[in-house]
């Protein structure tokens, strides 16, 4: 005879504690722990992230902790990401023991080159919200709510005693094994699916259901996939157009007034007062091209690109807010017929 | 779909369950009574296995991979992907920007090589980032303990990963204890060792954890670094294979120039035309339609050869009668009354002087002026002339005090006569407002005749135009420019400039041209140093084009600019006929010249590209050569021929030496030009007859005496020696000969084309400007800065990216310690 498999959950009720608890965000986790989604949030995980990247995670990687997991290896993709861009900057900017002319013209590109990296970052990561925020508009799943992960970790000498590392995850980060034990309330109130019912609600798929959290699942996952793609391919097509406007001539006049002495608040104002014109400049010769160019390419490229970049952007959100996967409306006297006998085991 | 795996065991017939059923299995295994007693619950063996590829398999699993990024877009479409697939994607996304980007700034670049740089760049930004942990980790990481750190293996799903990918997660039952245990031996792990597996495991584990984390923290640095160094390493092979191409691109267009010439359509300038003409068809043709058709037909030409087709176009079509009618009036009559104005008199005096509308068109009809197709308006300027006549007088008579009678007749002088001769007055411009000319279905028909004529002919001008900039063109992708830049790039070595020569040399020209001398001076005092060196020259000077060929690397191209040459007579001759078949004679003269030579045409400035292109560039290289052997020849003594030479006294020798030994490193032309005007010491001169003479541009003798011993004397023994039989040796013996002529003698003062001694003078500033070439410490200077500049950045990132890979090597060494004493 086979037997059902009993699985035995943790009976430990997940706690959850607000900003009000007072406790400091290392101790308030007793378990792993649903975030807001805000900007406070988003900083805070992003500072702790690089920060961890840079000094806790290389040292237990290099000593070959056996607490050393794939999240850290990926925290750590940060580093070439920001080192790399350092980098990239250097190699168009190492020109200081060039002659003054040399130095002069290799700092005209050295400079547009450290400006298309520095866009090509902003940009990647502020289109996202092109695809973030009007999915959590119109479907009012938000892909991207962060929780923290209490990690218990292996103790490596008799000396270790703090054994607890948090990592900050998002809810819908993996499409396989989504935290869903995290969007429900506490167990046995009417609040229970809360979060599911407004979904549900969202998407016309009712009020008050029994099983909302059933009938949302699969919604939300193919949300979360659609969303990951047109996010993943938009975002690094607008990280092009960053690249784009940044390698505009107009930029020529920012680059002379360049400073970032905050202190002496009368040229800095002037800067950002040039870079704001020089943008402007930048954005109309981005689009249209260059003047006496004869191909079609020379002449629209600039908006060729926008154009895919944005098509990208309304496709991916178009086909993701495009949900095939709600549960069918039959009722069960459809899918059962009075008339046939049915065996029920 | 794949088999649930508990399922599986609920499944009695199962051949998962049939293999624990079978003979290897042990005897007293039965899965339900495990299974009830809930004590062992044991995934099935998977269907995952260790990557094994070699070098050969790399297309493979690239086509692979490729086709498993597909599907996984593909199944995130629809929204099925998993979360494997959904990495795939980031993959995708980050080629497809890169690709964007390279794109996007390649169509902001002007040359062919530049635009294909971009792409190289992303190119080998994407290898460099696959490359170095390949190269720097994991190659070291198998030498030296005999562990793959980027193994990769196959999960049950057909999903390739990293094994060591998550350390909380390593598929160690992939690795079977063979395998284990060899790597084991690797690491020198005891081979009686307690749990050996498990203690291999750990250093494997360690190892591979310690060499992801230092390819987090170096690839950083490394892969921008190691992009450039490939983008640098890449450059003059690719320059190499797209001159190839450029080379044959550039006989094929002169192959196919008439087949070339039809990919130009010329479609709006046609619709313009069309448009043009329905507009005036059956109308007057008025100058302001022969300037526009002018201006349609000649879009593409020159603003001479415009001017010309105008011109004709006026005389074949505009013919000069015209006619007289109430708009042409109106027309007079608004000139009129603005021209009074210009007299700034009183309204008063205007109106009493000025005819009115109706007594002009009485007068006209009285007279039997207002007719059709006149040619002479002589008539009608009389008429008006007339009425303003007997209006002045009428008013002088009733006003014999007023203070303007004097100047009106002088006024009314103004009125009738144009001050500029060549131009209508105003009131003649609105009598012939009105031309007769119509324009009619035959004038149509011939106006398309030129039309197709024009764009045939400057199609074709676009095809050789095309040939002429791959060849010559100031840019960085000709021949010529490749002819230049191998050249240069030897000439340091050549001449051995150190680092510190050329640290110094790449600040300023002044700097370079006394190193330059120094070199130059020693050279020629080594004998074999100057045999070397001349040699070193040859080699390099014979790629040089010379007048007529392109080196002597290609008999293809040889031909191919001969063949240019002629195709450019055949073309720009039989335009000029067609033209003048026409009736266009004007406009054929702009473009094939008055005769044969085509030198004020733009017949003329065709041909001319190519060879004052390569004259500017060969006479750079010919210069260094000639400055050489006059160093050498002032070495071996000053014996010059110059009987202008000899009558200088010594002080006067050695001062023109010296200047000689000067101006050749660093003289321009401007220096010729002004015979050398410069103070000369007057210490020497102080009791001879020439005392006044204290600038050179007053001796006649010194500029000679230069001008014969640098380019009309004999070349030194050794020079001969090293450059006969050479392609260019009868070359660099012109080039000699026409500096004497054309920058030392009497040509050099008269306009181009202009005849002195009943000869033409065909020498121009510009043709002047390319022999003189570049000056040598200019030239330095700019090879110096180049080669500082690109060593300096080399050696920069060079160094960082060698201490880095040797860093990381090393790394290898202090990786897989586990804590404890290992063997034991």
């Amino acid at each position: 005879m086979i037997l059902p498999i009993n699985i035995k959950f943790n009976d430990k009720t997940p706690k959850f504690y607000g900003e009000e608890s007072g406790k400091k965000p290392d101790e308030m986790y007793d378990g792993d722990t649903l975030l807001e989604n805000n900007f406070s949030t988003r900083a805070r995980i992003g500072v702790d992230k690089i920060t961890k990247a840079f000094t806790v995670y290389p040292v237990k990687g290099m000593t070959g902790s056996i607490n050393s997991n794939f999240y850290e290896f990926l925290t750590m993709g940060n580093v070439p990401y920001i080192i790399g861009s350092i980098t990239l900057m250097s190699i168009f900017n190492a020109y200081k023991s060039y002659a003054h002319r040399d130095k002069l013209r290799a700092s005209q590109l050295g400079n547009k080159m450290a400006l298309g990296v520095l866009f090509y970052g902003l940009f990647k990561e502020f289109s996202k919200n092109f695809i973030d925020k009007p999915v959590k508009w119109f479907t009012g799943i938000d892909t991207q709510i962060p929780y923290a992960r209490v990690i218990h970790q292996l103790q490596q000498s008799p000396q270790d005693s703090d054994l607890t590392s948090i990592e900050y995850h998002k809810i819908g980060e993996s499409v396989d094994f989504t935290r869903w034990d995290l969007l429900y309330k506490k167990t046995g109130t009417p609040e229970h699916n809360l979060i599911f019912d407004k979904i549900a609600k969202k998407n016309g798929l009712g009020e008050n259901l029994n099983d909302s959290d059933q009938e949302v699942k699969p919604i939300y996952k193919e949300v979360l996939i659609k969303s990951n793609l047109a996010r993943t391919i938009s975002s690094y097509l607008w990280a092009a157009v960053g690249v784009g406007l940044a390698f505009q001539n107009s930029w020529k006049h920012y680059f002379k007034v360049m400073n970032f002495k905050i202190w002496q608040p009368k040229v800095f104002a002037h800067s950002i007062k040039i870079f704001g014109k020089s943008a402007l400049k930048a954005t109309e010769s981005f689009l249209n091209g260059k003047e006496k160019s004869k191909s079609i390419a020379g002449k629209h490229s600039g908006k060729i690109l926008l154009g895919t970049a944005l098509a990208s952007t309304i496709l991916g959100l178009a086909n993701t807010l495009h949900i095939t996967k709600k549960p069918s409306k039959s009722n069960i006297k459809s899918v059962m017929n009075d008339k046939k006998e049915t065996v029920v085991c | 779909m794949k088999t649930n795996l508990i399922q599986a065991y609920q499944t009695g017939n199962s051949p998962i369950l049939q293999k624990y059923k079978s003979d290897k299995a042990a005897k007293d295994f039965d899965i339900n009574k495990e299974l009830s007693t809930h004590t062992f619950i044991k995934p099935l063996p998977g269907n995952g296995h260790l990557v094994k590829t070699n070098i050969f398999d790399i297309p493979s699993e690239l086509f692979k991979d490729f086709k498993y990024s597909l599907n996984s877009v593909k199944h995130a479409i629809t929204g099925d992907a998993n979360d494997h697939e959904l990495g795939k994607i980031n993959d995708v996304g980050m080629k497809l920007g890169g690709l964007a980007i390279a794109g996007y700034l390649a169509t902001r670049k002007q040359t062919p090589l530049t635009k294909v740089m971009e792409f190289v760049g992303l190119t080998s930004f994407f290898a460099a980032m696959d490359i170095w942990p390949k190269l720097a980790l994991q190659l070291p990481a198998y030498l030296i303990h005999g562990v793959d750190v980027r193994q990769q293996y196959v999960d049950n799903y057909g999903r390739k990963k990293f094994f060591y990918q998550d350390h909380q997660f390593i598929p160690w039952d992939l690795y079977s204890d063979d395998e284990i245990n060899k790597i084991g031996d690797r690491l020198g792990v005891d081979k009686n060792m307690k749990n050996r597996r498990a203690y291999i495991q750990e250093k494997m584990r360690k190892i591979a954890l310690q060499n992801n984390t230092m390819w987090m923290l170096t690839s950083g640095i490394a892969t921008p670094i190691l992009s450039a160094l490939i983008c640098n390493a890449a450059e003059k092979p690719i320059l190499r294979l797209q001159e190839k191409m450029a080379a044959q691109k550039a006989n094929d267009l002169l192959k196919n120039v008439t087949q070339e010439s039809q990919k130009y359509k010329f479609k709006d300038e046609n619709k313009q035309l069309e448009a043009l003409l329905e507009t005036y068809k059956g109308k007057n043709i008025t100058p302001e339609f022969i300037e526009k058709l002018s201006a349609n037909l000649s879009e593409w030409y020159d603003i001479g050869t415009r001017a010309k087709l105008k011109q004709d176009l006026t005389n074949l079509f505009g013919n000069k009668n015209y006619n007289v009618d109430d708009e042409v009036l109106g027309n007079v009559y608004s000139a009129l009354k603005d021209e009074f104005k210009k007299f700034k008199l009183d309204d008063e005096i205007i109106n009493q002087i000025m005819p009115s509308k109706d007594e002009i068109k009485t007068s006209f009809i009285e007279r039997g002026l207002l007719t059709e197709g006149i040619k002479d308006l002589s008539e009608h300027k009389k008429a008006i002339n007339s009425l303003i006549t007997r209006n002045v007088k009428t008013y002088a008579q009733n006003n014999p005090n007023s203070s303007v009678n004097n100047i009106l007749n002088m006024y009314i002088k103004n009125l009738m006569h144009s001050k500029n001769k060549t131009d209508f007055s105003p009131l003649e411009k609105a009598l012939r407002s009105n031309q007769s000319a119509k324009l009619t279905d035959g004038i149509i028909s011939q106006i398309h005749s030129i039309n197709t004529l024009m764009h045939g002919f400057i199609s074709r001008v676009f095809v050789l135009d095309k040939y002429a900039y791959i060849r010559a063109a100031q840019a960085p992708e000709t021949m010529l420019a490749d002819n230049w830049n191998n050249i240069t790039e030897s000439l340091l070595k050549t001449f051995n400039f150190t680092d510190s020569e050329i640290k110094k040399s790449r600040l300023d020209r002044t700097f370079a041209g006394d190193i330059l001398k120094e070199k130059f001076e020693k050279i020629v005092s080594d004998d074999e140093l100057y045999k070397q060196t001349i040699e070193d020259l040859r080699k390099k000077l014979s790629e040089l084009p010379t007048e007529n060929v392109f080196g002597q690397e290609s008999e293809q191209l040889k031909i191919g600019n001969a063949k240019y040459q002629s195709m450019v007579d055949d073309v720009f001759n039989a335009m000029g006929k067609k033209l003048s078949e026409l009736g266009l004679d004007s406009t054929a003269a702009a473009v094939s010249g008055y005769d044969d030579s085509g030198r004020t045409s733009l017949k003329g400035i065709q041909k001319n590209f190519l060879t004052d292109r390569i004259r500017g560039v060969k006479s750079s290289f010919y210069r260094i050569l000639n400055t050489l052997d006059f160093y050498r020849r002032v070495h071996e003594g000053m014996n010059f021929n110059s009987q202008t030479f000899k009558y200088l006294d010594d002080v006067s020798k050695k001062e023109l030496l010296d200047l000689c030994k000067k101006t050749l490193i660093d003289g321009h032309l401007s220096d010729y030009s002004v015979k050398l005007y410069s103070k000369r010491s007057l210490d020497h001169l102080a009791n001879t007859a020439d005392k006044d003479l204290v600038e050179l541009a007053n001796d006649k003798n010194f500029f000679k005496a230069f001008m014969e011993i640098i380019y009309n004397e004999e070349l030194n023994s050794k020079t001969l020696e090293g450059i006969k039989d050479t392609v260019f040796g009868s070359d660099f013996a012109r080039y000699r000969e026409d500096i004497f002529k054309f920058l030392g003698g009497y040509e050099y003062f008269p306009k181009r084309f202009h005849k002195v001694f009943d000869y033409e003078v065909k020498s121009g500033s510009d043709f002047k400007f390319n022999l003189l070439g570049s000056s040598l410490d200019e030239m330095f200077n700019n090879l110096c800065k180049q080669k500082f500049n690109s060593t300096k950045w080399l050696k920069t990132f060079g160094t960082i990216g060698a201490v880095l890979t040797a860093g990381t090597v090393l790394s290898q060494f202090f990786f897989g310690k586990l804590p404890g004493k290992e063997n034991s």
